[in-house]
């Protein structure tokens, strides 16, 4: 250390680095139009089957197509997201693990069920909103995030009525919920924070 | 000041590359045009003071592609690491009670 340099330089200096590691822990990640996007995919799939009821594709292919749609436009999305991303804070990385992942369990979970054929059961329908619903508790411990973790118990809740809901009209309507409130509204929100942070 | 005050690394201690390493410990990787922008910094002076870095071996450096625009990504390496930490273990010793 040099002779020059004062307590007050060095008080100035551990304020600098907390302004900048502050600066570098905000989270840049836009992601709330995911969360609508899927929403939106999983209601179209519901809508379709409930449309056409006695249709053969609509019956096997409504789902597969929806989801496919679904990954093909966020992966694309994200490729181009990417592309405008200067810095990636740790936080960020944590939580965009959390949700590719939990989409990579989703993804075969749910592919699982459609080929066995048991996609039927409540339990079926239970796991998916449980998993989602613990992504999203991860995700709100991470970003120390308490709206994100009420909608975790929202998913949560809708998991364990699945295991009592008495017909497959029931089990529809958890859905719905999950998808308006879980997905959209959730997204919806998410976005108008994104958007009040970055101006 | 005390003659028995420890040393503070001296490149660590420089401004500008103290902000840097400050931005690089919280993210996983951060392109020139961020650093710069964060450290209100210019184009040459933060260049510099890059590759000070990187020859000390406390940033590392990758050039790609973001579609057709170059970029120059940074990341902390683990000897930057332990670097500011022996540097914020050394500004607590000089300031005793002021540092929380």
């Amino acid at each position: 250390m040099d002779g020059g340099t004062s307590r007050d330089e060095l008080l100035q200096r551990i304020t600098m680095m907390e302004a900048m590691i502050a600066e570098g822990r905000a989270f840049t990640l836009k992601c709330g139009w995911i969360f609508v996007l899927w929403g939106l995919v999983d209601l179209t799939a519901m809508g379709w089957r409930y449309l056409m009821p006695h249709s053969h594709f609509a019956g096997h292919w409504a789902w597969p197509v929806c989801l496919a749609i679904g990954a093909v436009i966020t992966v694309t999305g994200r490729m181009v997201q990417r592309r405008s991303e200067r810095s990636k804070s740790m936080r960020c990385h944590h939580v965009e693990a959390v949700w590719n992942m939990m989409g990579v369990a989703l993804a075969l979970f749910v592919a699982g069920g459609i080929a066995s054929g048991l996609s039927w059961q409540n339990s079926y329908i239970a796991g998916i909103l449980m998993l989602v619903g613990m992504a999203h508790a991860i995700s709100a411990v991470i970003l120390r995030w308490r709206f994100q973790g009420f909608v975790a118990v929202v998913w949560w809740v809708g998991g364990v009525a699945a295991f009592w809901a008495r017909s497959w009209s029931h089990v529809n309507w958890i859905m719905f919920v999950e998808m308006c409130v879980g997905m959209i509204a959730f997204g919806l929100y998410a976005m108008v924070m994104e958007r009040r942070a970055h101006e | 000041m005390s003659e028995e005050l420890p040393e503070l690394n001296p490149v660590v201690h420089g401004k500008l590359r103290l902000a840097v390493l400050s931005l690089l410990i919280a993210v996983e990787e951060a392109d020139f045009t961020w650093l710069k922008q964060k450290t209100g910094s210019t184009d040459g002076n933060l260049g510099a003071q890059m590759l000070k870095l990187e020859e000390a071996g406390y940033v590392s450096m990758e050039k790609r592609f973001a579609g057709r625009k170059p970029q120059t990504m940074y990341r902390m390496t683990e000897k930057g690491r332990e670097a500011l930490a022996g540097y914020v273990a050394a500004l607590k010793r000089l300031l005793g009670g002021h540092f929380q």
